[in-house]
């Protein structure tokens, strides 16, 4: 390890480099820690700096809202978050390199389940100091799953496809009607099927049927659009978003334009939690497999991935169909945490928003989904204080984005879960 | 690095001793409000935000809201909910964990305030949507209050104003399939005027999708099945459209809308061709009397423009939440206990006074108030021509 040019060159290692050989789960523990802290003291610590109340997403939201708290807040997140993750990081480091050596030289899965636990773990703890935070918390990580599903399809498959608000409002619609018309007594279903004690544990049934509805969807899509390229499957899709819209608002089953309300309360925070999870590490096995790597041929170049034997058609359809099951999914959750849905909220705005995620993040990339989803869904609550300023600096940022990154701000790079976990010691 | 960490605690350190006590002596009431700044209909989140706006100057003025002997300030929260549902479920979240309010005026569009009430009632937090004519907004959520009155009364007050005015017995509707207000009112004033004058005396059932900009072939047919008068209960912008395009394929007869007509943009578009025509609405800016004519002068005068139905059942609401506020009697402190004091105050609210009318709450939350139906004068001005209550 270099260490020369700075001054303190006596000690053992720099500051960059001592921050470098902390395995992650160091920095999940430190992260844990801090959570824990805030628990504890955030309180007081509040109250003594003369914040309102415990600054709910990092100290944003207050700084905005009466600049005159911004020296407080700094100091709020550097006493309960920074200094805290770091110390403890820093000072467990010989500890946590052992740890996850062992856990990794043991099996790779278990370290990594073990790694998403702490990390819920310090989530949850987080998220439960308010049901604001909840909430944001659970559409961040719905929007995280549209994300990666969208850049799977304008991502590493290379199309333009405009019909993610589609294929969202069909899994949203079958997953309610589902739980609507078997676990509750609605208005428009009659009297429940089952016992409402049922509901959560098929729930994940309801879900995943909303999936297939998106899927199938999707395959009516792509028989037609998959023989024509570029701009004509954007065509075709913008047209099939508009066509579900109105084929739900002309339907007075499932409530028309008047919306679908009173879905039970099954998505929560854990609920969302293990969805996204297993979206990420799908998506992310999805694009590394051999089918994987033929879609990227394919986007790049589809003669000559078809002259080196890739079923193209076979494999732009499953790709396709496979980010519009996500869809479905991330759409059944999020009428189920709003606990209403209307046909107008799968519009264009949406698309818009699905759309300015992935690009903002960063094509070809899970950690560009990840980052586009999570930095938009933050951005939008913290600034909310700015009222109409908001919709200039959001997109003017997009735009930054687009002239300097142009494939986004993490693109094209790989997901590699063993490398996040290995140890660093 | 040791040293840039010096810089920083130092900074840190002088920041936070110049940063003034913020903290007030006494706990202010928050009312929260959640209004569409921007997104879809920006003109309703304005006249919402000013009419909350010049209440607070009003209490400000008299040093703070009078509860039982005492004086708080008062705070408004205000939340942009974008025009979209997952953000007003954001915003309401938000209002009742965070910024600890009373209670909550808005939000205005039924997509909007039906998720939006079901985060209040969860809550147990009071809301008054003043604007949602949809019923699921308040229907099952004790806490859930509106400040107007449903599409259901609407429909047959327009029927009849209509039957009894030009004796007509053949109707046409046009309206906007894709937007839950003006379909819901459609149907009910389809059910109602065909009660009135029998089967088949709705000549002309015609439908458009949301930012349709040519209606003639809807409009030929209307005007080929014999129809006397044309009912359209569409937003400003759609009735300009559909009015003066009417007129240009040769309509004479009436053309008759609902409150969602009742913005000053109306006749701003639709010019001179709307001259003459009724619609229903919750109050009259021409020639208003009292409480009323006071509100639209000063609204007028602060901001430039006379107040639509939006600002003036916003004020209504908001006045509402006060009198409820007063009326019970005593704030503990615990926001938990005045939530649920300001709801059993406000269900049993009898008789408001409201600018835009008497009101009473139903079991429902929803308020038993009187129509007004407005002729739009030769000066384009929105005249009152006659109340009908239930």
């Amino acid at each position: 390890m270099k260490n020369t040019d700075l001054p303190e060159a006596g000690k053992q290692d720099t500051f960059r480099t001592s921050l470098a050989r902390i395995p992650l789960l160091g920095w999940l523990i430190g992260a844990l820690v801090a959570v824990l802290l805030e628990h504890l003291t955030g309180l007081r610590l509040a109250e003594a700096l003369l914040l309102p109340k415990v600054p709910v997403l990092f100290g944003l939201v207050t700084m905005l809202k009466t600049p005159l708290l911004i020296p407080s807040s700094v100091f709020y997140v550097l006493l309960i978050y920074i200094l805290p993750t770091f110390i403890v990081a820093r000072l467990t480091r010989p500890l946590t390199n052992r740890l996850s050596a062992g856990l990794f030289n043991l099996s790779p899965a278990v370290s990594a389940v073990i790694h998403l636990g702490v990390f819920y773990a310090a989530l949850h703890l987080w998220s439960e100091i308010s049901d604001y935070r909840v909430l944001t918390v659970k559409l961040t990580l719905i929007a995280i799953m549209l994300t990666l599903s969208l850049n799977l399809i304008n991502g590493y498959m290379g199309e333009f496809s405009c019909s993610h608000p589609g294929f969202m409002a069909l899994g949203a619609y079958t997953a309610s009607v589902f739980t609507l018309s078997l676990f509750t007594d609605s208005r428009m279903f009659g009297t429940a099927v089952f016992q409402a004690g049922y509901g959560p544990f098929l729930f994940p049934a309801a879900l995943i049927l909303g999936g297939f509805t998106a899927a199938a969807g999707a395959l009516i899509i792509a028989i037609p659009s998959f023989r024509t390229r570029g701009d004509y499957l954007a065509i075709i899709s913008l047209a099939f978003m508009f066509i579900v819209k109105s084929m739900i608002e002309n339907m007075e089953v499932i409530g028309g334009p008047r919306g679908l309300g009173g879905q039970p309360d099954y998505a929560n925070l854990p609920a969302v939690f293990v969805w996204t999870v297993l979206c990420v590490w799908m998506i992310n096995n999805f694009v590394q497999s051999v089918l994987g790597k033929a879609l990227n041929a394919v986007r790049d170049d589809e003669t000559a991935a078809d002259a080196m034997t890739v079923n193209t058609r076979q494999t732009k359809m499953t790709a396709f169909m496979f980010g519009a099951f996500w869809a479905g999914i991330a759409g059944g959750l999020f009428a189920h945490v709003l606990r209403y849905v209307n046909p107008a909220t799968f519009g264009i705005q949406n698309l818009a928003e699905v759309l300015a995620m992935v690009y903002f993040g960063g094509l070809n990339s899970v950690y560009g989904s990840i980052v586009g989803a999570v930095s938009m869904n933050l951005l939008g609550e913290a600034l909310r204080p700015l009222e109409i300023y908001k919709w200039i600096i959001i997109p003017l940022l997009l735009i930054l984005v687009m002239i300097f990154r142009p494939a986004g701000l993490i693109a094209f790079k790989e997901f590699n879960v063993r490398n996040l976990i290995r140890p660093r010691g | 690095m040791a040293k840039c960490m010096k810089i920083l605690v130092l900074c840190l350190a002088i920041g936070l001793a110049v940063s003034p006590g913020v903290q007030a002596a006494e706990k202010a009431i928050k009312i929260g409000i959640n209004a569409p700044i921007t997104g879809d209909i920006p003109k309703v989140g304005e006249g919402t935000k000013f009419a909350a706006q010049m209440w607070l100057e009003d209490i400000k003025a008299a040093g703070g809201l009078d509860v039982g002997g005492k004086k708080y300030p008062v705070e408004l929260v205000i939340e942009d909910n974008e025009a979209k549902a997952e953000s007003a479920v954001k915003a309401m979240t938000k209002m009742i964990t965070e910024d600890e309010v009373i209670a909550i005026v808005g939000p205005q569009a039924s997509k909007q305030a039906i998720p939006g009430g079901e985060v209040a009632n969860n809550y147990k937090t009071p809301m008054i949507s003043p604007w949602s004519t949809n019923p699921d907004t308040t229907k099952n959520r004790p806490f859930v209050f509106r400040g107007c009155f449903l599409d259901p009364f609407q429909g047959p007050v327009l029927a009849n104003f209509i039957k009894e005015e030009f004796k007509f017995t053949k109707a046409a509707v046009l309206y906007d399939v894709a937007s839950d207000y003006p379909k819901g009112l459609a149907e009910y004033f389809r059910q109602a005027w065909e009660k009135l004058n029998g089967p088949g005396s709705v000549t002309a059932f015609e439908s458009f999708t949301t930012k349709d900009a040519d209606f003639s072939s809807q409009l030929t047919k209307i005007i080929q099945s014999g129809a006397e008068v044309l009912f359209t209960p569409q937003y400003y912008n759609e009735v300009a459209l559909i009015v003066q395009q009417a007129h240009e394929l040769g309509w004479k007869n009436p053309i008759v809308g609902s409150d969602s007509w009742g913005s000053a943009e109306t006749v701003k578009l639709c010019g001179k061709d709307c001259y003459g025509l009724f619609f229903s609405t919750h109050y009259a800016a021409a020639g208003a009397t009292g409480a009323t004519k006071e509100f639209i002068d000063r609204y007028n005068k602060k901001y430039g423009y006379v107040p639509d139905d939006v600002a003036a059942l916003t004020w209504d609401s908001i006045r509402i939440v006060q009198r409820a506020i007063q009326n019970c009697g005593k704030l503990t402190g615990d926001i938990k206990a005045d939530r649920q004091c300001v709801r059993d105050a406000m269900a049993k609210i009898k008789e408001f006074e409201g600018i835009t009318g008497k009101m009473t709450f139903t079991e429902e939350g929803d308020p038993i108030k009187c129509a007004v139906i407005v002729k739009i004068s030769d000066k384009g001005e929105y005249e009152f021509y006659k109340s009908v209550c239930p």
